[in-house]
């Protein structure tokens, strides 16, 4: 079984995915329902009103669902769970958490304590993200120096 | 020079970290093979045929001196005494141990380098002009720009990704000494009226299969939208670009699919969203970043025309030297010195630890610390003053790296090829040297003046075989290495743009380059007349007003004795 991480309050948790989602596609989606895109769906509007958005990652190294996911977070404010599903490594979610997913149902050979280590293994960014608009030229004071 | 701060040094050292956890769980068998081989690529590190290549980012081609000591060092700790300039400014390290490895960023970060992003599908390294900050025909110094990219590309969450490789090139001069028209991005930096610097963007541009040249796509862009405009582009690649075909899967594949027009309506359509939203530079950070590139404290010398002229006369091997390597500076009384690698007998771009050593002494001595490595595979001197060049020139030809061969036939651009990659169609190595070997009349390469020879091992092109004034590329014909020959290509010299190189024909062995090389040079030599100004015309001229044909007939006379 798959392993479901998952974010609250600032804390991730895992568990197995025993979730049963009744997931609709871009062709059978209703407003209220779950939705799942593949990574060259073209978002719209309309989507917003999912109830959960999954997003297929057909290849742990294919990056088109990390625009993917920042175009329905900026451009069409989805605020509800963003979930990666697919080939989801733990090395691209650090990459995922700053694009805006939001749960991650994680491949069943991945180990989700490896996974829980490395999903933020940096302390800054230089460029803002969805989690954090602001570049890091904005958010700290840069050019100090300690000796 | 840009000087890391507090956020640049916790953020790679992190990035070691990080590194170093997942090549533990590799060792461990926690990563397989191909998994593994993504995460390593995104810091550098190659499985070439004998050995892992490490590849050391050198931001741009600038280096200072302290940085090139600790090079030095771990080529002489780590590896086996060299290291290998590459054609993108970078340096290479051929031994590394895969263990290793963490070590080594770990001593890179100490002197604040890194080798993040210097292979694998996602933005590389961005490059520019090796005269940066010192060329006289430079408009505006490129630095704090590519700097101000490098920091935006770094680990970004969205396109670390990409379906290929993509390379941004920048040049803020009259030449383009950074070949901006065969990169993925090639960025054009100048002043507009009001003084504000403002970029001219080109996409799709590149060598390798299919070479294109890029099109304009965006003009006078204002600095502070440049990281967002960037971001567009990176976007529409990101989601568009062909992911089912590695050959097909770069930038200008896109381009040209959806013509450029069709692309650059598909940035607009998403920069209007992106634009003056939180990526937009600041004013602070353009001035920090330009800040640090401010010039060194050059003193106030006159021009040593008198003194260099009696050193010439006195001395015709530094005569050579100062004609051919060294360049006008935009400081009067310094020079921009060159110092070549390209020795017979040594691999283009090879240096040994004691030649960085003592490079980095002359930088400390003579160039405010600085240097630069040249995508020609050479250490630039930025800022000597005159009158230390013929001290240096003395100094240089006792390290063997004072060859007076900058631009001409034997500093050829070389790809490692056969002997150590593991793409390779052909060895590239021991076809330079076969050249240098049958060229070594110093007279003789003067008079044939400029002559760009550039060799690729397969069709990637990192020797850049297209753009070279001739082209060498090595070709598999039935399990035996072929070499295809191809004229009049060039990256965007002497103010105009680049240019691909034409094929003569069929291919050649090894073994018979060297007299075609001869023949094609003798085609030259037979058609070249006297310019207005008096000297003779170029490779280039020649081969434009003549076209190929002559050249043909001359490589494939008497075929069958060959
Ligand atoms: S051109 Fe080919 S052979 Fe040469 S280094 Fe690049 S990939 Fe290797």
């Amino acid at each position: 079984m798959p392993t479901l991480i998952k974010g609250k309050e600032g804390q991730w948790n895992c568990n197995p995915d025993t979730e049963e989602v009744d997931w609709t596609n871009v062709d059978t989606f209703d407003a209220g329902k779950p939705l799942m895109l593949k990574c060259d769906d073209e978002p719209d509007a309309g989507m917003t009103a999912a109830s959960l958005i999954g997003v297929e990652f057909p290849a742990f190294n294919d990056g088109r669902a990390l625009s993917l996911a920042v175009l329905l977070r900026t451009r069409f404010g989805f605020s509800g769970d963003l979930r990666a599903i697919g080939e989801v490594h733990e090395d691209i979610l650090h990459y995922m958490v700053r694009c805006g997913f939001t749960s991650f149902q994680l491949s069943p050979d991945r180990n989700p304590e490896t996974a829980l280590g490395v999903l933020t293994p940096y302390s800054g960014c230089y460029q803002g993200s969805v989690v954090d608009p602001d570049p890091a030229f904005r958010r700290l004071s840069r050019g100090s120096v300690n000796s | 020079m840009y000087q890391y701060d507090n956020f640049d040094r916790q953020f790679v050292q992190e990035r070691v970290e990080h590194y170093r956890a997942q090549t533990q769980r590799y060792l461990d068998g926690k990563l397989s093979e191909e998994e593994f081989l993504q995460l390593r690529l995104r810091n550098g590190l190659y499985v070439q045929r004998l050995a892992p290549m490490l590849r050391v980012a050198v931001p741009y081609g600038t280096l200072s001196s302290q940085q090139l000591h600790k090079l030095a060092e771990i080529a002489r700790r780590y590896d086996r005494g060299y290291g290998h300039l590459s054609t993108r400014q970078n340096v290479q390290f051929n031994w590394p141990e895969l263990e290793e490895v963490p070590d080594i960023l770990e001593a890179l970060a100490s002197v604040d380098m890194h080798a993040i992003q210097t292979s694998g599908n996602c933005i590389r390294n961005v490059t520019t002009d090796e005269f940066a900050g010192a060329a006289r025909d430079e408009t505006i110094d490129p630095r704090p720009y590519c700097e101000l990219i490098r920091q935006w590309s770094t680990n970004h969450p969205e396109f670390d990704w990409l379906p290929r490789k993509f390379k941004i090139a920048v040049t803020g001069a009259a030449e383009d000494r950074a070949a901006i028209a065969v990169h993925d991005i090639g960025i054009r930096v100048y002043r507009d009226d009001s003084g504000t610097p403002s970029f001219d963007i080109y996409a799709g541009g590149g060598l390798g299969r299919t070479p294109v040249i890029g099109a304009a796509i965006c003009t006078g862009l204002p600095v502070k939208h440049l990281l967002t405009y960037l971001e567009s582009c990176m976007r529409v690649y990101n989601r568009y670009g062909r992911r089912d075909n590695k050959y097909k899967a770069r930038i200008k594949i896109l381009v040209r699919a959806m013509s450029p027009e069709g692309f650059r309506e598909k940035v607009e359509a998403d920069w209007v969203h992106v634009k003056d939203g939180p990526g937009t530079v600041t004013d602070e950070e353009i001035q920090r970043l330009e800040s640090a590139f401010t010039e060194p404290p050059f003193e106030s010398l006159e021009e040593a025309t008198d003194n260099l002229q009696n050193q010439r006369v006195a001395h015709p091997g530094f005569s050579r030297w100062l004609a051919q390597n060294v360049g006008l500076h935009k400081q009067s009384g310094y020079a921009v010195v060159t110092l070549s690698t390209k020795v017979t007998g040594i691999p283009p771009g090879d240096v040994s630890d004691e030649q960085m050593d003592v490079v980095a002494d002359w930088a400390d001595e003579y160039s405010f610390g600085e240097l630069r490595i040249s995508h020609e595979q050479n250490f630039v001197l930025p800022h000597v003053p005159q009158a230390s060049l013929f001290e240096l020139w003395e100094r240089a030809e006792a390290a063997g790296l004072g060859a007076a061969n900058k631009g001409l036939l034997t500093d050829m651009i070389c790809c490692p090829g056969g002997d150590y990659c593991s793409l390779a169609n052909a060895k590239s190595i021991p076809v330079a040297e076969a050249i240098q070997r049958k060229f070594d009349d110093y007279d003789f390469l003067h008079d044939l003046g400029d002559l760009d020879i550039n060799i690729s091992g397969c069709m990637n092109a990192c020797g850049h075989h297209h753009v070279g004034h001739i082209g060498i590329l090595g070709v598999d014909k039935k399990g035996d290495e072929f070499y295809q020959i191809s004229l009049g290509g060039h990256s965007g010299h002497s103010g105009t743009t680049a240019s691909l190189g034409q094929i003569v024909g069929p291919s050649f062995a090894r073994e018979e380059v060297p007299e075609i090389i001869d023949r094609i040079i003798g085609v030259y030599l037979d058609n070249r007349v006297e310019t207005v100004n008096g000297e003779a015309e170029s490779f280039l001229d020649c081969f434009k007003r003549t076209g190929i044909e002559p050249y043909k007939e001359r490589v494939y006379a008497n075929a069958d004795k060959r």
